[in-house]
């Protein structure tokens, strides 16, 4: 059974979203859904003060939530397990230090999607995040596992100090992404100048990326069959750590030459 | 001994006996379909019998660019081993030698969500010398070994199967060119999903007994009841009048059914291709775990 929670009211300032995941709602009927707790600025305020709620918590552990959420920040962040579809835009740290389970927006995503909390070292240690639209700055910083997927543009900073894991943005990467990166794939369906930091390899067609764009198209995402079968450029990274990441860009458009 | 007709054949009425075996499938793809048979030609070469090489491996099926997990054109394995220690040590020297070898091609385990595994690219990682890299993909980790073409994709692991091997039918006629028709005709009946046959072709003709009349040391040795040329100087010979060749073709399944419907697509094949005489073999009911009478097998797939 699916739990579906839509918005009714915007809320006075941003909420922290991190109570509404599947794992901690499994056990709750629409009821107890309604009167959990959301931090709202310096305020709390219930479930049911800014969602209509359908459903209840299910072992399926599937949650669906409608409406503009650009001011819900933590969307998904800590889950391990179930789904969330968003449908709607969502604010900051989406995903934020997510260990499993599927996190999919058909929207645009703020800054720090699946990405570590200040002051702590590893963000996302495993699971999957869609998003259809754009993503903010910083999207998979501190990522050690786990797949960040976005259909439109990833703003700067995407995969900043990144452990291992991978993050696919098939608008294009903005700038100085990858910095810091250890082990960390970054893969660029637009073109992109890296960073000093990183050092020309080759083209070739990955096959470790075809098998995740195929896994991101059954996500939801839109993906260009040329993405699947054209070359990417491999450039090395980052050479201030490890030199062992990479950022690898779409460079369909010379095959055959 | 008793037997029944069918079609122009007569059909011994005896047994195949059949061995529970370990197996592993792993879906080999490619750039193209033709370079994803070549490694999987090579990875199913000299892999006929456990006796002689360790493991039973045949190629399973072509599996279209849709199914696979990379999109490409693929070919399914079958390898079968006594064991899953054996299962695990055969996959990973034959992925390793025919498939990383191999131009454009990539590993998958055929089996996910299998119970038991054995690993398969967290050994052959170390091929990569430090420069190996892993993706969990989807829940499935995968390695890329970096290669002088690319790099190698090949699952972690691969799951271990609780299979049947042995399964049998023997074929004859009047001559040689007639029974190898007749032979090949079930083979190409036989071969499908959830099927290997290990010899060349399908068909074996050095069919075996097991230990020998002169050797204490021999595992195996040729099947002299069933050999046309020794029918007048022995008194227990198999080969009845106007049979002057034989073939057998060996089944090693994934289940008893899989197994039963191969030999039933394989008998009536056979008796529709110019088949005289088909039996089957056995070593008397009490070695193999698994039977397969022949009349079982009277009705058409």
């Amino acid at each position: 059974m699916t739990l579906t929670l839509t918005l009714r009211t915007d809320p006075p300032a941003q909420v922290l979203s991190d109570p509404l995941i599947p794992e901690r709602l499994r056990a709750l009927n629409g009821s107890a859904v309604a009167a959990v707790p959301l931090r709202c600025g310096g305020e709390t305020v219930a479930v049911g003060d800014l969602f209509e709620v359908s459903g209840a918590g299910s072992e399926q552990e599937a949650l669906v939530l409608r409406g503009d959420l650009r001011r819900f920040d933590w969307i998904g962040a800590g889950m391990s397990s179930g789904t969330i579809d968003v449908h709607g835009d969502v604010g900051a740290w989406a995903g934020a230090e997510m260990a499993g389970g599927v996190l999919r927006i058909f929207g645009d995503a703020g800054a720090r999607l699946g990405s570590a909390y200040p002051g702590t070292r590893v963000g996302m240690t495993g699971g999957e995040i869609v998003v259809t639209g754009d993503a903010g700055e910083e999207a998979g910083a501190g990522m050690r596992r786990g797949l960040v997927a976005v259909g439109g543009r990833t703003a700067a900073g995407a995969g900043l100090r990144m452990l291992a894991g991978t993050v696919i943005s098939l608008g294009g990467i903005g700038d100085g992404a990858g910095l810091g990166n250890k082990r960390g794939t970054l893969a660029s369906g637009r073109a992109l100048e890296p960073l000093p930091s990183y050092a020309y390899a080759t083209r070739l067609e990955p096959p470790a990326l075809r098998l995740q764009l195929i896994r991101v198209r059954e996500l939801g995402l839109t993906v260009d069959d040329a993405l699947l079968r054209g070359a990417w450029a491999r450039w090395s990274g980052d050479r201030t750590e490890l030199s062992r990441g990479e950022i690898l860009i779409f460079d369909g458009e010379e095959e055959g030459q | 001994m008793s037997s029944f007709t069918l079609g122009a054949a007569e059909v011994v009425d005896t047994f195949a006996e059949a061995f529970p075996m370990r197996y592993a499938r792993v879906v080999i793809t490619g750039a193209t379909g033709a370079w994803a048979l070549e490694a999987a030609r090579s990875m199913t070469g000299f892999a006929t019998s456990v006796i002689g090489c360790k493991c039973e491996a045949a190629i399973e099926r072509a599996v279209a660019e849709g199914e696979t997990a990379d999109g490409r054109p693929g070919i399914a394995v079958l390898l079968f081993a006594m064991d899953r220690e054996g299962v695990g040590k055969r996959i990973v020297e034959r992925v390793g030698q025919s498939v990383m070898t191999c131009p454009t091609t990539a590993c998958f385990d055929g089996l996910p969500g299998a119970e038991r595994t054995a690993p398969l690219g967290g050994t052959l990682r170390y091929f990569g010398d430090g420069f190996q890299a892993s993706k969990v993909i989807a829940g499935q980790r995968f390695w890329r070994i970096p290669v002088m073409e690319g790099e190698f994709l090949v699952s972690e692991s691969v799951g271990i199967g609780h299979g049947v091997g042995g399964g049998n039918v023997v074929i004859g006629a009047a001559d040689e060119d007639a029974a190898l028709a007749a032979a090949e005709a079930a083979a190409d009946a036989m071969r499908g999903e959830g099927i290997a046959l290990p010899f060349p072709g399908g068909i074996v003709r050095s069919g075996s007994k097991v230990g020998s009349l002169t050797s204490k040391s021999m595992p195996a040795s040729t099947n002299h009841q069933m050999a046309p040329t020794l029918r007048a100087q022995i008194a227990d010979t198999l080969v009845p009048d106007g049979v002057a060749a034989l073939f057998e073709i060996v089944i090693d399944g994934v289940s008893e059914d899989a197994v039963r419907e191969a030999m039933r697509r394989g008998l009536h094949a056979a008796a529709g291709a110019g088949a005289t005489h088909v039996t089957a073999a056995n070593f008397g009911g009490k070695l193999g775990e698994f039977h397969f009478p022949l009349t079982d097998l009277r009705d058409p797939p």
